[in-house]
């Protein structure tokens, strides 16, 4: 997959190349990211995605400089994250995984913290969390306890959080996670207006519908590598078939599988499904039903689904990623 | 399908790209961010006294059962004071003290766990300012410590036989060994990440204060502990602490607990610089 | 409180004359189960067990090291040297801090729902109880056995003999059990292993208010009527007395009584919390 390079890509926000990051030594060593070369232009939403220890979070911790690459340079904002760390660090705002927010601290406190910490002058410092609070919708929670906040309302303080020096980039680790629709909505119309507002935001996800709705530009890593990247309409043409979701006798699968097996071919499904993608359109459909009946299987329920990036995501590296758990990706990355 | 590498010439320009100049404000200052951390440690006393209570009570139990247990051992032919309460209190400022330190060491562990060190970590601050916040918050649960069992110390009959200098040597002493504390506490937490490291802190700090002149001077001691207590550097810290409560001219080296703490002091505080740098390893 | 745990069944008085014989057999089955598992849980947890092994002895060596000049002290009872004396407040140390951990496992039960479901089971409810306390008995036992062979090279002398040692494994059964079933009481009533180990530094300044760690004809004042009062003395002395005098028949009954005693009103206790506990879960 090339990577476009058109006029202003020398000036992308986030860019890496030949990134590694291997743990351990010796014969135990893991490359939990194996050379990652990854561009982010000014003003995209990137979407990251790949299933639990794919090297997701592995690096994004390398390009928010909480680790350093084994192998590769990184530049954000325009800074090494290894030489100009402290630089680099003063252009992002990040908001991580789980929202890691100290719970005995109040949302007001954490921000004005937040804002020594960023060098936000004294005299700003109140106003600057006021207007953060307002902005995600906290102003009336402020003076809680973060441990008293819902999900969605530690994410959003995250989000606040991560804004108070007016980042230029913006990292989002998997930020609605665990979140109920209506929070994950607040939270990407939020993402959304920050982009409108020029920022640039690298999001790593978990929900395709996520990166679908969000981000211009997706990559997909798997085993350490990036396996597909581009804009989401193209992946989807180029997956192109539509699948066709079966479920037959159980007793019968495997004769069902070779039926279908004449129409295209198959996509990982959930357990007990089978999938087939119609080289020729949804058209074939009928033709299915009609092969099956003539072997004398009976379908029990069928689907049709368009391309979406379920399939990119599917044909890339082989897992279905419904919601979160799907089989076979259990481990966390270190 | 494998990751096709970029194209060299783009690479290259790449590399002079300042586009994104910050729209942000600077660095946070190496006081004012040490303050802010010193402060969110502070408040912690209030909002979780579960974890503040028992390492204040420890060292006021310690100096009373200590005392009370152990009363006659003054009575021992050479023991430099007279009053067991003279003896054991200023033990239990220095064991208090350097607890409080490791205190530090627990409560960085479950920032670790949780990930919120992650976000102090991404901070455009100096990384002392990530172990000077700390200290300044454990000297204020120290300083809190030593009015009280130095106090309490007083009201049951301690006598400062050495004067406000003494008790200035057991203030300095104190605020010494929070220092130790917190260094391994933080150095140990970084290295380990999660709650082991909370043994180690114990144990560690534990054996080091007790195979000293805790319980009783090297004068009267016999066999092992001896040698032992004699090379330890905290024994001479120990002594130093004491200075005020025992009789004049019996800790005859002041100046080597001195030295001794303050290489304590670095030695521990490296130690956790190393750990925090490891962190992004 | 005498809710009979079993009444709750359709026809009690077939149950009874079907199952007594039954019953009794399968409760000793049900209670040797339930005790394997709770000894195999011990061995698992090396890190629990070799604490409450190590921090005893140690504290005995240094104890013997910073006070050999104090057997001399008047008041101190006629010993060789101060790690005879040290022996008893050894052992019971050792049985305080394992019985944490029979306790803590207890309340582990009762938190994440294992108890609940053993409770669904037909196995008797006092045999969960007196598994779970077997373990900790065992170790009491293995503890004195470990404290006295490790001792004895370092030159501890047991002046009852081999007989008097046994008595004193058998006293550390006991003891455990007497402890075991105390902690089993918070365990219970909570339900949560923090609340458990939380009480764990109660009892060590009940320890320390006590003559285990020296004797308590030396000490004056309101701490002496505190180790007067406090039982734990009486159960320590009767180690002591053990260790440090020749056999007789006294002595041995003594440590019999004082530690069966302590387990009868500990078991008793921990039985009706347990019924409590069934009544309104």
């Amino acid at each position: 997959m090339t990577t476009a390079t058109g006029p202003g890509a020398d000036d992308a926000p986030i860019q890496a190349e030949g990134l590694v990051r291997t743990f351990g030594s010796g014969e135990l060593a893991v490359r939990a990211v194996d050379g990652v070369d990854l561009r982010v232009g000014a003003g995209e939403v990137f979407g990251f995605l790949g299933p639990n220890g794919a090297g997701k979070s592995t690096t994004v911790r390398m390009l928010t400089t909480l680790l350093r690459p084994t192998a590769g340079t990184a530049r954000v904002a325009g800074y090494d994250v290894v030489s100009e760390a402290d630089q680099v660090r003063r252009s992002i705002g990040v908001a991580l995984q789980d929202a890691a927010i100290d719970p005995l601290m109040t949302g007001i406190e954490l921000l004005r913290l937040q804002a020594v910490l960023y060098g936000v002058e004294r005299s700003q410092q109140k106003r600057r969390a006021g207007e953060l609070l307002e902005r995600v919708g906290l102003s009336a929670a402020g003076d809680r306890r973060v441990g008293t906040y819902s999900g969605g309302m530690r994410r959003r303080l995250d989000l606040a959080l991560s804004l108070i020096h007016e980042p230029s980039v913006l990292f989002l680790d998997e930020p609605t996670t665990g979140l109920d629709p209506m929070s994950r909505m607040t939270l990407w119309e939020e993402i959304q207006r920050l982009n409108d507002d020029g920022t640039t935001v690298l999001l790593t996800t978990q929900y395709l519908e996520e990166a679908d709705q969000l981000a211009d530009r997706i990559a997909i890593i798997d085993g350490g590598r990036i396996v597909r990247e581009g804009d989401p309409a193209a992946l989807k043409a180029e997956v192109g078939a539509p699948t066709l979701f079966i479920d037959v006798d159980a007793t019968r699968t495997d004769e069902a599988r070779a039926v279908l097996a004449a129409f295209g071919d198959p996509r990982p499904t959930a357990e007990g499904t089978l999938g087939v993608g119609l080289t020729a359109g949804a058209a074939e459909v009928s033709a299915v039903i009609r092969a099956l009946d003539e072997a004398g299987i009976a379908v029990e329920r069928l689907e049709l689904s368009e391309p979406s990036l379920n399939d990119v995501f599917a044909e890339a590296t082989g897992y279905r990623l419904e919601g979160a758990e799907t089989g076979g990706a259990a481990t966390d990355e270190p | 399908m494998t990751v096709e590498r970029l194209d060299d010439t783009a690479m290259a320009a790449g590399t002079a790209s300042t586009t994104a100049v910050p729209r942000g404000v600077g660095s946070g200052a190496l006081v004012a961010s040490a303050l802010g951390l010193a402060v969110r440690n502070l408040r912690n006393i209030r909002r979780l006294p579960s974890a503040f209570l028992p390492a204040l009570m420890m060292p006021l139990v310690q100096s009373i059962a200590f005392s009370g247990t152990f009363f006659a051992i003054t009575q021992v032919p050479g023991f430099p004071t007279d009053r067991s309460i003279n003896w054991f209190m200023p033990l239990a400022v220095v064991m208090g003290a350097s607890f409080a330190g490791i205190g530090i060491g627990f409560s960085t562990v479950r920032d670790l766990e949780s990930g919120f060190y992650d976000r102090l970590r991404m901070a455009p601050v100096s990384r002392r300012a990530l172990l000077l916040g700390p200290l300044f918050g454990v000297w204020v649960r120290t300083l809190i410590l030593m009015v009280i069992v130095i106090g309490t110390g007083l009201a049951l009959g301690a006598r400062l036989t050495g004067g406000l200098f003494g008790l200035a040597a057991l203030i300095v002493v104190g605020l010494g060994v929070s220092v130790v504390g917190t260094g391994w506490g933080l150095g140990l937490a970084y290295r380990f990440g999660d709650m082991r490291a909370s043994a180690f802190m114990q144990l560690g700090l534990f054996l080091a204060l007790f195979l000293t002149s805790a319980q009783a001077p090297l004068s009267i001691m016999t066999g092992w502990l001896y040698y032992v207590a004699r090379v330890n550097p905290f024994t001479p810290v120990i002594d130093l602490a004491r200075i005020g409560f025992v009789e004049p001219g019996t800790v005859e080296r002041p100046w080597v607990g001195l030295v001794a703490l303050v290489l304590l002091a670095a030695v521990a505080m490296g130690f956790a610089d190393r750990g925090l740098r490891r962190l992004s390893r | 409180m005498s809710t009979d745990v079993t009444s709750h069944r359709d026809d009690p008085a077939m149950t009874i004359t079907i199952a007594r014989s039954e019953r009794r057999q399968s409760l000793w089955a049900q209670t040797a189960a339930m005790s394997s598992r709770s000894i195999t849980a011990f061995l698992r947890q090396p890190a629990l067990v070799v604490p409450s092994l190590v921090f005893p002895l140690f504290f005995a060596a240094l104890g013997t090291s910073s006070f050999s000049q104090a057997i001399d002290l008047p008041g101190f009872p006629p010993v060789q040297s101060f790690l005879d004396f040290a022996l008893a407040g050894t052992i019971i140390q050792g049985v305080l801090f394992g019985s944490i951990t029979g306790a803590t496992a207890l309340a582990t039960d009762i938190d994440n729902g294992f108890f609940d479901r053993l409770l669904t089971t037909p196995t008797s409810r006092s045999s969960i109880l007196i598994g779970r306390l077997a373990g900790a008995m065992a170790f009491g036992g293995v503890q004195t056995i470990i404290f006295i062979a490790v001792l004895l090279p370092f030159g501890l002398r047991i002046q009852s003999g081999v007989l008097g040692a046994a008595v004193m494994v058998l006293g550390g059964v006991l003891t455990a059990l007497a402890v075991g079933a105390l902690l089993s009481i918070m365990a219970l009533r909570t339900g949560s292993p923090e609340a458990v180990q939380g009480s764990f530094p109660l009892l060590f300044v009940l320890l320390f208010f006590s003559s285990a760690f020296f004797p308590r004809q030396t000490m004056t004042g309101v701490y002496r009527r505190l180790a007067d009062a406090n039982p734990i003395s009486y159960l320590v002395e009767a180690f002591r007395d053990l260790t440090i005098e020749a056999l007789s028949l006294g002595a041995v009954v003594r440590l019999m009584v004082i530690s069966g005693l302590a387990a009868l009103v500990t078991v008793t206790m921990a039985l009706r919390a347990l019924n409590r506990r069934l009544v309104k879960p």
